[in-house]
């Protein structure tokens, strides 16, 4: 990991265009409001906690991560913020008014893709749009825009089984943002690619945020997804589920792959890294190893 | 090279491993010769098993009541014991004759031994089936054995036979060297021994028998006023057509709310649970009852038969579609109705498809049950009667044609999936050609398919 030899500056510190950037982004009308969520779990087990509290807001067209160690409520924060759960407490507005249900509005990108399967590419995108009742036309010309704009044009005939990962996960990025929603939550849409897939979906959604009007919240549990992308970051502890601290990533935009050994953006990491260290390795727990290898070299 | 034969050496035996296309083939066409080769071993090879003797040439005892006719089985244990008892009467003649005082009898008697050789008649086309007691066809055949100007191929007479042939006819032109029963002796005959070859019981005919038997059976138009074979196959098409497309019609939209909305699981799934318990042939007293002995209380009990578990395997597969499917559809805007239409319904139809194609099968065991219901009728009514007269192979080919019948329904179903649902992963791996991908869907087990991720 770092060395603490190294100098890092403070996460807080913003540089002048950062902070006037962020300082903008308070003047945009609020998207969403979060206000005093909670959300219990009744198991056979007993209560769970799994938020607690939760208080927050988003401008329009920010882009907001959550992180937090695995378990600790994002997946139920995201299901409650797009109206797939109900909370136990707590309200949840976008631009004001109260929402209940899921909607058009308030698009959702899941981890597992979850594109139709009996449907072609293309007409995935077009779900949506249909159900607005656009005509099929219009829909289709919308929907081919789309899929140029995630650069899958030419697939659009194929079935969701013949993409690859991330074709698929462009595919249902595409879907959601055709419908224009007001805010696109992503629960860890990358998790299952792999690693230089991954990277080039990040890349891929700053581009098409850029060019959208549309406020992002992004769950993730990769540091440097979090803050390549986002921003501002919500972190998350667990047990109960309740905001550790809001970060604003000092990260100038626009961002680049370039940025990731910045100071701002190591000083960011570090601060995250220790937010959510794993507490395992807190207690200094010790793993009892017997050697087996009987190679008799004393190299370690 | 020693990767070669590395793989050689798991070639067959692999837990879980698919086996070479080749392989697979092999393998399917075994499943199905090794049965009929071992059908064809048992019927036609004499030492594996034969327990009986099927008569060709029976006589009547004195004294006991049980007649055995050409063409009955009897034990092999029991057939010595029947040929002694014979063989013993006619040396009870024979030492009488030898004594100058030989045993008389009624025409009559003389008459019906002699009709003894009617079957080796009939079996070498000497005399029609319908002859059997046309004595002067049979005082010519007698004549003909006799003086050696006939002989029998279909049935080889033993020696003793040839001399009890020869004797009698001794004996019958003395009396009168034509033909003319007022004439016949009264002195008594010999019997002609029983003589027969090995067979399987009654109800192992072999394979050529029951190829005969269904041959004549669907080419011939039966007098009575019964219907032809292929009338019998249409109506029981017609019943499970019926009771199956009722219970479809009724069955899957309800399973589809009980798969979908937990209100309607909660409310009809309990009782259905337990009806389907309920053994459904046991209502066709009730079904006859209200419904007469028409068609409608056999279609009834296909439709009982298949209805509860139709609902119950149909909503389980419902609820099976991935929830985050309709969670997609949820957030994109969909309401209720499109949900319904759009998502489950298109989600689940491959494994509905298949499900359907399963509860057919289960459609025809039910039909078996439903044509003994009132009036017997179709294939099943046709197995019922023939069996209860030890017609075995007549019985068999209607068997077999309902197995095929259900087994290319099936199969043709299965393979019209890469059609009906182009998106799965198994229609694009189709191969091409028709006869290729039949021949590969005889081999596919599967009934599950598409998994998404
Ligand atoms: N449907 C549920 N029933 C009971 N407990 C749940 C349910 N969903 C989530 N939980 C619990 O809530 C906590 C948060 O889960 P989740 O939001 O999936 O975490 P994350 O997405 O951050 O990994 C976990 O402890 C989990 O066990
Ligand atoms: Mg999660």
């Amino acid at each position: 990991m770092m060395s603490n030899s190294l100098e890092l500056p403070s996460y807080l510190e913003q540089s002048s265009a950062v902070s006037a950037r962020f300082e903008k982004l308070q003047n945009r009308p609020v998207k969403l409001k979060v206000e005093d969520l909670t959300k219990k779990f009744d198991t056979p087990k007993g209560d769970i906690l799994a938020l607690n509290n939760i208080n927050f807001q988003i401008h329009r067209r920010e882009f907001v991560s959550v992180i937090g160690p695995s378990g600790c409520g994002k997946t139920t924060l995201i299901r409650i913020l797009a109206g797939l759960d109900f909370p136990t407490s707590g309200n949840v507005f976008l631009e004001g008014r109260r929402m209940e249900g899921p909607g058009a509005e308030r698009g959702m990108v899941f981890q597992d893709y979850t594109l139709f399967p009996w449907l072609s590419v293309k007409k995935n995108v077009m779900f949506g749009l249909e159900i607005k009742g656009l005509g099929k036309l219009n829909a289709e010309a919308e929907a081919m825009e789309w899929l140029e704009i995630v650069g899958l044009a030419k697939f659009a005939d194929a079935y969701p089984e013949q993409l690859s990962g991330g074709m698929k996960q462009r595919v249902a990025i595409a879907r959601s943002l055709a419908n224009r929603p007001e805010i696109l939550f992503l629960d860890e849409p990358f998790g299952a690619l792999d690693a230089q897939t991954r990277s080039s979906m990040q890349a891929y959604l700053l581009k098409i945020w850029q060019n959208v009007d549309v406020t992002v919240f992004f769950v993730t549990h990769d540091l440097d997804e979090a803050i390549y992308l986002s921003d501002r970051i919500i972190v998350l502890r667990a047990n109960p589920g309740e905001i550790d601290e809001l970060i604003e990533v000092p990260v100038p935009r626009p961002r680049s792959s370039g940025q990731f050994l910045t100071p701002e953006f190591l000083a960011t990491k570090k601060r995250l890294e220790e937010l959510i260290r794993p507490p395992e390795l807190e207690q200094n727990e010790v793993i009892p190893m017997i050697r087996l290898t009987e190679v008799g070299d004393e190299v370690e | 090279m020693s990767e070669k034969k590395f793989r050689k050496r798991n070639y067959w035996f692999n837990i879980r491993k698919e086996l070479a296309p080749g392989c697979g083939t092999i393998l399917t066409v075994c499943s199905f010769s090794i049965p009929l080769l071992v059908w064809v071993t048992v019927s036609y090879v004499p030492f594996i098993w034969h327990p009986d003797i099927k008569l060709e040439i029976s006589a009547d005892r004195e004294g006991v009541t049980t007649v055995f006719t050409a063409g009955d089985r009897v034990s092999k244990e029991f057939f010595p014991t029947f040929l002694k008892g014979v063989r013993e009467e006619n040396n009870l003649v024979l030492s009488a004759r030898k004594e100058n005082n030989p045993l008389s009898v009624t025409r009559r008697e003389n008459i019906k031994r002699l009709r003894h050789l009617a079957p080796l008649g009939i079996a070498n086309g000497w005399l029609e089936s319908d002859e059997q007691q046309n004595d002067k066809k049979l005082f010519e055949l007698w004549k003909g054995l006799a003086e050696g100007t006939l002989i029998s191929t279909e049935i080889i007479l033993n020696k003793e036979n040839l001399e009890i042939i020869k004797d009698n006819w001794n004996v019958l032109t003395k009396a009168s060297p034509d033909f003319n029963l007022k004439l016949y002796p009264t002195e008594a005959l010999l019997k002609l021994l029983p003589q027969g070859v090995p067979s399987n019981p009654v109800y192992l005919p072999a394979p050529h028998e029951v190829l005969s038997a269904g041959w004549s059976d669907f080419n011939t138009v039966p007098e009575n006023g019964m219907p032809t074979m292929w009338e019998r196959y249409r109506h029981s098409l017609t019943i499970i057509f019926w009771g199956f497309a009722y219970s479809c019609m009724l069955g899957i939209p309800l399973a589809i709310l009980c798969g979908s909305f937990d209100f309607f699981s909660k409310l009809h799934e309990p009782f259905i649970d337990f009806f389907r318990y309920m053994p459904a042939p046991t209502f066709s007293v009730l079904f006859v009852a209200f419904l007469g002995t028409s068609d409608a209380p056999k279609i009834m009990l296909v439709f009982i038969g298949t209805f509860f578990q139709l609902v119950l395997v149909i909503a389980n597969t419902t609820r099976l579609l991935e929830n985050s499917l309709i969670e997609a559809a949820q957030t994109l805007g969909a309401n209720r109705r499109q949900l319904l239409t759009r998502i489950i319904l298109p989600g689940i139809l491959p494994n509905l498809y298949n499900d359907l194609r399963i509860l057919l099968g289960w459609a025809w065991t039910w039909l078996v049950i439903a044509e003994l219901i009132g009036e017997k009728t179709g294939l099943t009514g046709f197995i019922d009667t023939q069996g209860t007269r030890y017609n075995f192979d007549r019985v068999f080919p209607v068997i077999i044609l309902i197995g095929l019948t259900g087994f290319f329904t099936d199969r043709l179903l299965h393979w019209l999936r890469h059609l009906f649902f182009p998106w799965t992963e198994e229609a694009r791996q189709a191969p091409k050609g028709l006869l290729t991908r039949f021949l590969l869907s005889l081999n596919d087990r599967n009934t599950c398919f598409w998994h998404t991720k």
